[in-house]
């Protein structure tokens, strides 16, 4: 009897925890609206939790892979009860999460959970099948609000409500929930009015073959309210024609929501429409060239193009120290190789499998150089490849490369080792990936016994010369002949020239003289020579001397300075010429007195007077300059 | 100088002095590796440790024989890849440029007919014409008769003949010697032209002629935008060119009296 107490007593005490327990968990339903959305689409997670204990609080959605929460509306409510003076009270609160699928996928979201009395509690997990655009199976039309609706969600306090669907209970608007801006796609200004591309790099200074990955994302105004429609026959790709391209995206046609950005004051709706894993395929600075669209509405701005930024990469050849051999240019990134080779035991002349595994991420080699060796027959491999975007924006997969490789010599081959160096650009430095491929038992062959690589193939290329050990080293560069400007100068030219300017220094002298000789028999000559014979007669003090000088000076000087000669003219006769040559009439008159006043003198019977021929000689000077003057 | 920094500057000296004879360890370690390799016929190797001594800026006419060696034997191995005999052409022409060694250049030029050949074959079996080497321009062939000195020496004396014998006859009074005098200039009047042209001609090959080697099977001719011209048959593998002009992506090249525009990419340059 006492066994059966204490058992009895036990019972209870394991059963009373259970009960309270039951008692204070909540009753949870977690449901979707759909369970098929299509890449872009929302799909809205509900949870209604029941309790008796406490207020259901803190409500979480659990994991959202391949969703985005968007927004949550939380309708709270309270149910009090009083029979026969036992207070019964009822706690709920229903929950919406608004998710918007990101890419295509079959998701678990969830389990929703709630805190009651400090303890959470979680609801089932649910599967979601999200489908490429366009493909989702179309929903089942709401039903419409009746014009006094009823039930749960009624508040007497706002009895319109309910027939404005997408408006919560706190007032906001369904499909446009608040929103939280994302700092990284903000802008300084937009780029356009309602609707506007950007772009962007992730690294505008790279390596060759170093992954680049460009997006274009669009900015569409969420508060403009205008609906904005883009010319789908006038899209114009960005232009990467330096760059090896990879899309990211599975489907380009189809935006994937990237976020929101307050960008000018405004919320904008983001999305991603283009992205592409580029590979520079040689150093330099490259451009991609822009996207541009037309946009067709709003009316205001129809016609108009929205473009993204022409951007550029600056690329550089990975450094040559420590390159090692074998590297290809543009082989960057992370790359792994493995290989299995089968069977290990073949006969002479046979064939075996060579299957290698290349894999990473970056711009997967499309070829490897097989251990070539003599004896050893590698044949063209087939090759098959799963590329794609790995992770959220890396190019990468593998490529498999399957050999059949014929084994031409007996005995233990051994075949080496595939390798593969690379430059790793997070590393900045080279790696060389390997996968060591051992060795291969070759039995001899019956059907071929002397087959030790003896076919028509070694024909080959026969009679190539030796290889050579010891390096010849380079030659000293030495200054050519014709690389000195001496050798053009003295070597070249300085004879012919020699020469020449032996000919043209005697050609030179012999014009010079003539023309030194015509210039010595010139009037304006003999005038000097007739001038200075009359101031040296002037000095002298020979009148008639004198007299005779300047008649001759002044017979000169109109020959010089008139062109007219007066020699023989008398009288008026001589003013005439001079006049009729332009001579002032002064001057002439001049010209003709002094001449007569000579001629009287130096035929004069009397002693010539040398102060008076001094004078004269001072009045022909004076009309000497005028002639020479006019 | 303070003798504080005398330490300072012999430390320098010192890591200058060790940084270059690691490089050169370096390349030599790699020219013996590539050589072994070549010996025991792992001619991938062999290419991957000589094309690593060429990246390295290693200009050597026994490395360039020996890579040529190293296509050539990937070849006779049957381990071809594209490209292998023109490459291997490549570096026995380069070896042919560049030694001073009578037989290496003899071992290069008859390792240059064998692979040309075999080209010449595989032209023949496609249906193309099989010429490989139309050989250099007369004027070109003719400046190579001699050294770029010694044309410039001839170019001297042909001057210094000229000019006397112009003397001569402008000087002297004697019938004889203005005889002999025209003789001599009319004789070196022309020798002063071709030396000096041969000069020049040596000279521009020395410093402005770039040629290349064709290194892939199918070097189409293309037209100014890259398009294949229809009908055009494709230069030799192997073949000796000279590069007209570059433009980045494709070059213009003559080929015996072909000029076409190829890719870039299907030529080698040959080192100097």
């Amino acid at each position: 009897m006492k066994r059966l107490l204490l058992f009895l007593l036990w019972g209870l005490l394991s059963i009373v925890p259970s009960v309270a327990s039951a008692q204070a968990a909540p009753q949870l339903q977690a449901q979707t609206d759909v369970d098929t959305v299509a890449v872009g689409d929302v799909v809205h997670l509900e949870l209604s939790a029941q309790s008796s204990d406490g207020v259901p609080t803190e409500p979480q959605p659990g994991g959202t892979p391949g969703f985005t929460v968007r927004g949550q509306s939380s309708s709270p409510s309270q149910t009090h009860i009083s029979i026969n003076g036992n207070r019964i009270d009822h706690f709920g609160l229903t929950v919406d999460w608004t998710l918007q699928a990101q890419r295509v996928g079959v998701f678990t979201v969830g389990p929703p959970s709630v805190l009651v009395g400090g303890v959470r509690y979680a609801s089932r997990a649910l599967t979601v099948r999200v489908v490429p655009a366009g493909q989702a199976p179309q929903r089942a039309p709401q039903p419409t609000p009746t014009p006094f609706p009823q039930g749960p969600g009624f508040s007497p306090f706002d009895p319109w409500r309910s027939l404005f669907p997408g408006v919560d209970p706190n007032g906001d608007e369904r499909g446009a929930p608040s929103v939280t801006t994302d700092p990284k796609l903000a802008l300084d200004a937009p780029r356009g009015a309602f609707y506007f591309l950007h772009a962007t790099v992730d690294s505008t200074s790279v390596v060759v073959g170093q992954q680049v990955t460009f997006s274009v994302y669009e900015y569409l105004d969420e508060s403009a309210g205008a609906s904005i429609e883009v010319d789908g026959a006038d899209v114009r790709d960005p232009s990467a024609a330096e760059f090896v391209k990879h899309a990211l995206l599975r489907d380009e046609q189809q935006a994937l929501m990237a976020g929101f950005a307050s960008v000018g004051g405004h919320i904008w709706k983001v999305s991603v429409v283009r992205r592409w894993a580029l590979f520079p395929i040689h150093a330099g600075d490259l451009e991609i060239a822009p996207m541009s669209v037309t946009l067709l509405r709003p009316r205001s701005v129809a016609g108009t193009k929205r473009t993204t930024e022409a951007l550029r990469v600056h690329v550089t050849e990975p450094p040559g120290a420590g390159r090692p051999p074998g590297y290809a240019l543009g082989d960057t990134g992370h790359f792994s190789l493995a290989a299995q080779v089968t069977p290990r035991d073949v006969e002479q002349g046979g064939a075996i499998g060579v299957h290698v595994e290349l894999s990473g991420t970056g711009n997967i080699p499309a070829s490897i150089t097989p251990p070539a060796r003599t004896g050893v027959e590698w044949l063209t491999p087939e090759v098959h490849e799963q590329l794609g975007n790995v992770g959220h924006d890396s190019f990468g997969g593998k490529r498999t490369f399957d050999y059949v490789v014929r084994v031409l010599r007996g005995g233990d081959m051994d075949l080496g080792e595939l390798s593969l160096p690379y430059w790793d650009p997070d590393q900045r430095s080279y790696v060389v990936a390997r996968a060591a491929l051992g060795t291969v038992h070759v039995k001899p062959s019956t059907a071929a016994p002397s087959a030790s690589g003896g076919t028509p193939d070694q024909e080959l290329l026969a009679g190539l010369p030796a290889t050579r050990d010891v390096l010849e080293g380079t030659a000293p560069t030495h200054l050519h002949a014709d690389d000195r400007p001496l050798f053009w100068l003295l070597g070249v030219g300085a004879w012919p020239a020699a020469f020449g300017i032996a000919v043209a220094g005697r050609a030179t002298g012999r014009r010079l003289a003539r023309a030194w000789r015509v210039r010595r028999a010139s009037p304006a000559t003999e005038l000097r020579d007739r001038v200075s014979a009359a101031n040296t007669a002037s000095t002298r003090g020979d009148a008639r001397a004198l007299d005779a000088a300047i008649a001759r000076a002044l017979e000169t000087a109109t020959i010089v300075h008139a062109g007219v000669n007066v020699r023989g003219a008398v009288g008026d006769e001589l003013a005439r010429r001079l006049e009729g040559a332009g001579v002032a009439r002064e001057a002439a008159l001049g010209v003709a007195e002094i001449l007569r006043e000579c001629e009287a003198a130096r035929f004069s019977p009397d002693a010539a007077d040398a102060s008076s021929a001094r004078d004269r000689w001072l009045r022909a000077q004076g009309v000497i300059r005028r002639l020479e003057k006019r | 100088m303070s003798v504080r920094l005398l330490p300072l500057m012999l430390l320098l000296l010192l890591v200058v002095f060790a940084r270059t004879a690691r490089a050169d360890d370096d390349e030599a370690t790699l020219f013996a590796h590539a050589t072994q390799a070549l010996k025991e016929g792992r001619a991938g190797d062999a290419i991957a440790s000589f094309e690593a001594l060429a990246d390295r800026g290693v200009v050597d006419p026994v490395a360039s024989y020996d890579r040529g060696l190293a296509y050539a034997t990937r070849v006779r191995i049957g381990a071809e890849v594209p490209g292998d005999l023109g490459r291997a052409a490549h570096g026995f022409e380069e070896t042919r440029d560049l030694s001073h060694d009578p037989r290496l250049i003899e071992d290069a030029s008859r390792a240059l007919v064998i692979v040309r050949s075999e080209v010449a074959r595989r032209r023949t079996r496609a249906g193309q014409p099989v010429e490989v080497d139309p050989g250099r321009s007369l004027g070109r062939a003719v400046a190579g008769l001699l050294a770029e000195d010694t044309w410039a020496g001839l170019a001297v004396g042909a001057s210094a003949l000229l000019a006397t014998a112009l003397f001569a006859r402008w000087l002297t009074g004697s019938a004889r010697v203005r005889v002999a005098g025209g003789v001599a200039a009319g004789i070196s009047a022309p020798a002063l032209a071709i030396s000096l042209a041969m000069t020049l001609a040596a000279r521009h090959d020395r410093l402005e002629l770039r040629e290349a080697v064709v290194v892939t099977p199918n070097a189409r001719p293309t037209d100014e935008r890259g398009i294949a011209l229809p009908g055009a048959t494709p230069l030799p593998e192997g073949a000796r060119v000279e590069i007209v002009e570059s433009r980045g992506a494709s070059s213009r090249v003559r080929f015996g009296t072909i000029e076409a525009v190829v890719a870039a990419g299907t030529l080698r340059d040959i080192a100097r």
